[in-house]
């Protein structure tokens, strides 16, 4: 018999393979559900130690708080105290203001939880939660005070109390216990982008990519700038997250987007250029440059870049000079000539200081970053207003029926219906996410009826009881750690630990528990039907929404103050126009419809033109009075009206000013008493005019407008 | 020092202003060790901060019931 030829070691290199396979993949989930059980028991052993009146809050909170990593829950556990805090003052100022006034205090109450709600739909991650949080305590504190206002502020203090005990258990716990680092995965996500992008952009360059693909994967990228912003903002708790990390990854944020707008800029203008034009064989030797230097996985010798493109764009540009001469040529086709050199140029620089501020981030390196500006979320006014009323009318709904019906138990309904409409709020679906949530209560009533009426009643002392919940509260967690089932998971943790949640003197009433549990889940029925009835087209990253706050955004760049050399403005338009992006993104789903592309290629151009139009105005700002400061303001002026009313009337008026300007510009390049450093300017305002030129025209594309389809040699 | 507080005519025992300022002792210790880069020498960096804001809390504690 032949002697086997796997050597010893094989089988015991197999069975290290499949563990660490197991413990990447399930391994990593049951840690999270001991993890979290651990530090659901722990918190109500210490409740009942410590003698509090409602152990139940506690052991909620370390659900509410079970995230996956720990810089997750210090960050959630933060902003829930912080939140708390806030909701038990004003529900203590508003029983002070209104007492034994219901009505009044009813209407008091649904103007603080719309305006919390609205605050919430401003802001993004967990601080919105705060908001969020600020809005539903100051609910559920009130409501029962309302027979009883003396209790408020013992009512208070035991949430605040509660909640507090919960919140330092669970931050204990997932901190020490096997903890799962969120940093580790920050730089994880820092080091996929950068290789994305440089294989992105060499797929770009070597035109391997259709225009679907381009616009999604920007799509993409939009919302990956948006989670790299969360994700730093949770690993921001953990140990050893110094200050400069943060400043450096906001510094990383901001190169990528600036790469990102110029390449994107400079794919245009070659996809626009038809195959006859000379620019893309001007161009080719710096493309092919540019893609040999992209073709190196770790990207070593991009920070040369700009150097080693300067001798081929000499040439290029004397090439273009010499075909100036030429005849039979266009101007149109120079001018994308001499712009297509300065974006390769400029895109070089731009992908040498992404690369820098990479490789500082991976070896820890000191880097000067000149004070890198935050990412700062926007959205939609419309949005905003109408999460904020649609908060305010569910609770008034549900009070008015409370409150005439005379029925106690509405009264949890009531909570349940603000908990609900305000956490759907910031959500971009909030109908599939409390469907998600009904269906985890739905799950839950039964088994939770079991736990309590036949293992729990037979328990005890706290071992027992922890043996008889266990079950239940393990299947709710291993919910939450499937991304697809989290809500039912959620939505089972929440339910069964208010009801199997022990009180310090135990009775068990099966009617009461019936009647709460019926009481919950007609609360939640009634946020899903306020979302579907009350404003449901106005949710987070609708459609509609996002393209007039591009719009908005384009018109700000043009109207905005301008302070020093336009940075500031340039990062902060960039900055909210991928946030929009990221809310289309979130609320698009994984395939996003036609309708949703459209909104992103609109986005894009608008992002084209509006940086063309901030570097206009930064020249602007230098410039001295003359015809050629008096004929861009009057195109800034036009471009203004159009963005503010985009007609086919303030399209043509926007056209006829840039292609005047671009006469009176000619004829100042043409004087003798031009010098160099100005002719300079004078040829970046151009590239500039051309930049807003091709935008206009696009936007015009679909009502083909005389003067933009007669394709005659325009003077810019 | 007394153990309770009297803060507008509500009382509020010491030792929760005490554990807030151990919070913000330790948020101090904690930049100045991050920004030296003790932390990444250690096996347990999270269980290193408990043990520290432990120590702060109670030390302060012991001097607030001596």
């Amino acid at each position: 018999m032949a002697p086997p030829t796997v050597t010893p070691t094989a089988p015991a290199a197999w069975v290290a393979a499949q563990l660490r396979g197991w413990a990447a993949t399930d391994g990593e989930r049951l840690i999270f559900v001991g993890r979290s059980a651990f530090a659901a028991f722990l918190a109500l052993w210490m409740a009942f130690r410590l003698g509090l009146d409602s152990p139940g809050t506690a052991m909620t909170t370390t659900f509410i708080l079970a995230l996956p990593s720990s810089g997750m829950v210090l960050e959630k556990a933060f902003y829930r105290l912080l939140g708390t805090v806030v909701g038990c003052s004003a529900a203590l100022v508003l029983i002070a203001l209104f007492p034994q006034q219901a009505p009044v205090l009813l209407v008091g109450l649904a103007v603080w939880v719309g305006l919390c709600t609205a605050g919430a739909a401003m802001h993004r991650n967990q601080q919105s939660y705060s908001f969020v949080l600020a809005g539903y305590t100051a609910c559920m504190i009130a409501v029962p005070a309302l027979d009883n206002p003396s209790g408020v502020f013992a009512a208070a203090v035991t949430r605040a109390t509660e909640v507090g005990l919960g919140v330092i258990v669970a931050a204990i716990v997932h901190d020490v216990l096997f903890p799962r680092a969120h940093g580790r995965q920050v730089q994880r996500t820092v080091q996929t982008r950068y290789e994305g992008f440089l294989a992105f952009c060499r797929q770009v360059l070597e035109q391997r990519l259709s225009p679907e693909q381009t616009e999604l994967t920007h799509l993409r990228y939009a919302a990956d700038i948006a989670a790299l912003e969360s994700g730093r903002a949770a690993a921001f708790f953990e140990t050893g997250h110094a200050r400069s990390h943060t400043r450096r990854l906001h510094a990383f944020n901001g190169a990528f987007m600036t790469a990102l707008t110029t390449f994107y800029t400079l794919h245009r203008l070659l996809h626009r250029a038809n195959a006859t034009s000379p620019v893309h064989a001007l161009v080719a030797p710096l493309h092919a440059l540019l893609a040999g230097a992209l073709a190196d996985p770790r990207g070593g010798n991009l920070e040369e870049l700009p150097a080693a493109l300067a001798q081929p764009a000499a040439a290029a540009r004397a090439a273009l000079a010499a075909l100036a001469q030429a005849p039979g040529q266009t101007r149109a086709a120079i001018i994308d000539g001499e712009t297509a050199i300065e974006l390769a140029e400029r895109f070089a620089g731009h992908l040498a200081a992404f690369a820098a501020i990479y490789h500082g981030l991976t070896q820890q390196k000191r880097l000067q970053v000149s004070e890198p500006q935050a990412y700062t979320p926007k959205t939609p006014p419309g949005i905003v207003l109408a999460s904020g009323v649609r908060a305010a009318l569910a609770l008034l709904g549900a009070a008015t029926l409370w409150y005439w019906l005379a029925w106690g138990q509405l009264a949890m309904s009531l909570v349940m219906t603000t908990v609900f409409c305000a956490l759907a709020s910031s959500s971009p679906r909030p109908t599939a996410m409390v469907k998600q949530v009904l269906t985890g209560f739905l799950i839950a009533t039964p088994l939770t009826l079991a736990t309590e009426f036949l293992l729990v009643i037979r328990a005890s002392g706290f071992p027992m009881l922890v043996l008889a919940a266990l079950p239940l509260f393990a299947l709710a967690l291993w919910l939450m750690t499937d991304p697809k089932r989290a809500g039912i998971g959620i939505g089972m943790a929440m339910f069964s630990s208010q009801f199997v949640a022990p009180v310090n003197l135990m009775h068990y009433d099966a009617a009461g528990v019936a009647n709460g549990m019926l009481a919950q889940m007609a609360g939640v029925v009634l946020a899903y039907a306020i979302f579907t009835v009350v404003l449901p087209e106005h949710t987070m990253g609708n459609r509609d929404h996002v393209r007039a706050a591009l719009w908005r955004e384009a018109l700000n760049a043009c109207r905005q103050r301008l302070a020093g050399d336009g940075r500031k403005l340039r990062h902060r338009f960039d900055n909210r126009v991928r946030d929009l992006l990221s809310q289309l993104n979130a609320a698009a789903g994984p395939t996003p419809p036609v309708a949703t592309r459209a909104v992103v290629r609109e986005g894009l151009t608008l992002l084209e033109l509006g940086h063309a139009v901030i570097e206009l105005r930064t020249l602007l700002a230098a410039s001295r009075d003359g015809a050629v400061r008096d004929a861009l303001q009057t195109v800034l002026r036009r471009l203004a009206a159009y963005l503010r009313a985009p007609v086919t009337g303030t399209n043509a008026d926007a056209v006829a000013a840039l292609l005047d300007a671009g006469i009176v510009i000619r004829a100042g390049l043409a004087d003798p008493a031009c010098d160099p450093v100005r002719a300079e300017r004078l040829h970046t305002v151009l590239a500039d005019l051309h930049a807003i030129y091709t935008s206009l025209l696009d936007q015009a594309a679909p009502t083909t407008e005389p003067v933009a389809s007669s394709g005659a040699p325009h003077a810019a | 020092m007394p153990r309770e507080l009297s803060v507008l005519g509500i009382l509020i025992p010491t030792i929760l202003p005490v554990f807030f300022a151990s919070l913000l002792l330790q948020g101090a210790l904690d930049w100045v060790l991050s920004h030296a880069g003790v932390y990444r020498r250690l096996w347990h960096p999270a269980l290193a901060r408990l043990c520290l804001l432990v120590c702060i809390f109670g030390g302060l504690t012991a001097w607030l019931y001596r």
